[in-house]
């Protein structure tokens, strides 16, 4: 019940856009540089330090707080990418000729026999490991959004005002921007959410391993890595990406739903 | 079983509201249906009939609350939630007003009717043949898939469905809003077996008189302070005597041909002509490609053969390879309300649309021509500003035309025009196309609506793939509709 209200109201996309806002500014935000020490090595949390310190005596608070931009942004531009692939590959597969729909699913499926995980680390020993989350996504999720997208697509494409876009002379491309994807918004920021999700989990598993940002940047999935030997002195230096990183993942994919239901998805 | 004098089914002080802004749809009401009763519910298009039917289930749409009154089963309330869930499975039977929509397309006729159906194989078939028999459905039709069927076929599927399960209480929205009379007539006897019987009630939402007279025990008729007052009648110019003056035909077709998928012949042979100024009305029993027809001709599913020839001109048969002004000659307005408009547009966006892309009015002048049609079909400005999902089927249905007529077309297909239109609505509808027949446009309406077919200039029957002239008809196909 409550769920169902956050999720109608403007409070979960107001609150996700705050969130994103802070974590990409987090940085200024910070009461410490995020690379120094400042205390004694895994110092408890005390007035000084809400969240004490790490294995090098550096701020757990500020950390945490310039820890998430290159993450979300990184995620932010991965999903983007593998949507709006997604959507471009689902429109062909859907408004095109049967054989055409045949093939971009055949392309999908052989894209979908490989793991994303495995696809990420191979790619990231030879790129960046921003450009290798960004390409794996795509790889990835691309084909999952083309074929929602593509199933829809050909639902949407005999319905009633679709044909009568087509029958007062609209072109092509106006009949799939104007009429398919806003009929298929809700769908499509639903699917964004997922897309999202996944790209979040794929940056974060390359960060932990170590073919991420570097030491001493200050990053979420990394501090999990390096503060779980800490665990049990300053169990609050291991919970506070945590909690964070979690966040991210629901905020901004349950947000993308309540949007895509205001957008009209009431159909 | 039930003691004399407790109702079935009985509603007091039902309300229900809009979440988002508190505005009343349903203001306390009260009905009672008694033990083989039953009740038709009347009123104005948008006056909150569907509405009603959805609250005595407890399946209002996201967006509505019925946030007042009760509704009593046999004297013992129904609680909203899991309780009312469970008796709606076990004892409702619903037939919803858009019943090609809710159809799954792909499952057959006999999987459908049987769903709700439990008990051996054998018992379960039987039962769905003798409810698709009762509505004149043969069994070569239990094999067909729900895309296949007609606007009116599959509205006698949901009903087959609905009777098989044998539902204490059924509710039906316009269950004939898509039927020709014989069919129509078939409905009634349905109902008219369930009357009577102590166990049984059935509550009618419709628009049509004739169910109401032969049905009724008790008619509930809704007003609403939402609907909007009816412009005075418009006395358009006297449309009748017009044929002998005849113009040349502005749409023609010559020998067309339309064949089913599966290869069942629709049409054969049609030879029509459409002349400015003219009403044709297409009769035809359900199913009888009355659809298909229009289909055709408006391009949207293209003919098997023959041709369309618009001024003289021969038409592609597929839409997107006809040029745009001969797009904007011919608009057709389908026949499921709720497939025709976007349900991501508003209302006013969608009826701009044709005149910004035909006729290069700019966004105010579009937005205030948009605003004139749709005042002309009887609708009020401020739903200019929702999306289709806020409005009523009937209210649709007529935005719907109107965004045809943003069009300024020559030509006017129409796929049942007033089936979701109670007789005031409907009546602002025809004559508004009096009056735009009297500026020289041509209108093709497929219809079971006498108040239709009473204003044509030109009544034709499809029958067996043939068209040809109302009347007394040669039951061999020797003539076809050739008319000027």
């Amino acid at each position: 019940m409550i769920r169902m209200r956050l999720d109608r109201g403007p409070a979960v996309p107001a609150a996700a856009v705050t969130f994103v806002a802070l974590v990409l500014l987090g940085r200024q935000l910070a009461p410490y540089d995020p690379e120094r020490p400042v205390a004694v090595p895994w110092s408890p949390p005390s007035g000084r330090l809400p969240l004490g310190a790490d294995a090098l005596g550096r701020d757990v608070l500020s950390r945490v707080v310039s820890g998430g931009a290159r993450l979300l942004t990184v995620s932010l531009a991965a999903s983007a990418a593998a949507l709006l692939c997604g959507v471009a590959l689902g429109l062909v597969a859907g408004w095109g000729s049967a054989s055409v729909g045949r093939a971009v699913r055949w392309v999908c499926d052989l894209l979908l026999a490989v793991p994303a995980l495995i696809l990420a680390l191979v790619l990231a020993v030879a790129l960046p490991g921003a450009t290798a989350v960004v390409v794996a996504s795509v790889l990835s999720g691309a084909p999952l959004t083309a074929r929602v997208v593509g199933a829809r697509c050909a639902e949407v494409r005999d319905s009633g005002y679709v044909r009568s876009a087509i029958e007062r002379g609209e072109r092509t491309p106006t009949v799939l921007v104007r009429e398919l994807l806003p009929a298929m918004s809700g769908l499509i920021a639903a699917d964004a959410g997922l897309r999202l999700v996944t790209a979040l989990q794929l940056a974060t598993a390359l960060a932990v391993l170590g073919l991420g940002p570097q030491p001493p940047a200050p990053d979420w999935a990394l501090m999990l890595s390096e503060n779980l030997p800490g665990a049990s002195l300053n169990p609050a230096a291991l919970l506070a990406p945590a909690v964070p990183l979690a966040l991210t993942a629901w905020l901004p994919a349950s947000a993308a739903r309540a949007a895509g239901r205001r957008m009209g998805g009431a159909a | 079983m039930t003691a004399e004098g407790t109702a079935l089914l009985e509603a007091s002080g039902l309300t229900v509201c809009r979440a988002e802004d508190g505005s009343v749809l349903l203001d306390g009401v009260d009905l009672r249906v008694g033990p083989g009763e039953v009740l038709a519910i009347t009123g104005a298009s948008g006056a909150g009939k569907s509405t009603l039917l959805h609250a005595l289930l407890d399946t209002l749409p996201a967006g509505l609350r019925r946030s007042a009154g009760t509704v009593r089963r046999r004297g013992g309330v129904v609680q909203p939630g899991a309780d009312g869930r469970r008796w709606r499975r076990a004892r409702c039977g619903y037939v919803g007003q858009d019943p090609a929509v809710a159809l799954h397309p792909r499952w057959r006729v006999e999987r459908i009717v049987g769903e709700e159906l439990t008990g051996p194989r054998a018992e379960r078939a039987q039962r769905v043949r003798q409810a698709l028999e009762l509505l004149g459905l043969d069994e070569e039709f239990a094999r067909r898939r729900a895309r296949e069927l007609s606007g009116g076929q599959a509205q006698r599927v949901v009903l087959a469905r609905a009777l098989a399960a044998g539902p204490d209480i059924l509710l039906l929205d316009e269950p004939t809003s898509a039927m020709d009379r014989d069919t129509a007539r078939r409905v009634i006897e349905a109902v008219r077996a369930r009357r009577g019987v102590p166990e049984l009630c059935t509550v009618l939402v419709t628009h049509d008189p004739t169910l109401v007279r032969e049905l009724a025990d008790q008619v509930l008729r809704l007003s609403s302070p939402a609907t909007p007052p009816l412009p005075p009648r418009a006395l358009g110019p006297r449309v009748g005597e017009r044929r002998s003056g005849a113009l040349g035909a502005v749409l023609a077709t010559r020998g067309l041909r339309v064949v089913r998928p599966d290869g069942a012949v629709l049409l054969e042979g049609a030879d029509l002509d459409l002349v400015p100024g003219e009403l044709t009305t297409v009769l035809g029993p359900s199913g009888s490609g009355k659809t298909s027809l229009l289909h055709a001709l408006a391009g949207r599913r293209p003919a098997t053969g023959g041709q369309v020839r618009l001024r003289g001109r021969a038409l592609a048969p597929q839409a997107h390879h006809r040029r745009r002004d001969e797009l904007r000659a011919v608009q057709l307005v389908g026949q499921h309300p709720a497939g025709e408009l976007n349900p991501a547009h508003r209302i006013g966006r969608a009826v701009a649309r044709p005149l910004r892309v035909l006729h290069g009015l700019d966004a105010r002048g579009s937005a205030v021509a948009a605003a004139e049609l749709l005042a002309a079909v009887g609708l009020t400005a401020d739903l200019a500003g929702h999306r289709p999902h806020r409005l009523s089927g009937g209210q649709r249905q007529r935005v719907a035309l109107a965004r045809a007529l943003a069009a300024r077309p020559d030509v006017l297909l129409l796929d049942e025009p007033t089936s979701a239109l109670d007789a005031a609505s409907a009546r602002v509808v025809l004559d508004l196309l009096d009056r735009l027949r009297a500026e020289g446009m041509a209108v093709l309406a497929v219809t079971h609506d006498p108040a239709v077919a009473r204003r044509a200039d030109q009544v034709l029957h499809l029958r067996g793939g043939w068209l040809v002239p109302h009347g007394p008809v040669d039951p061999l196909p020797t003539v076809t509709g050739r008319t000027s």
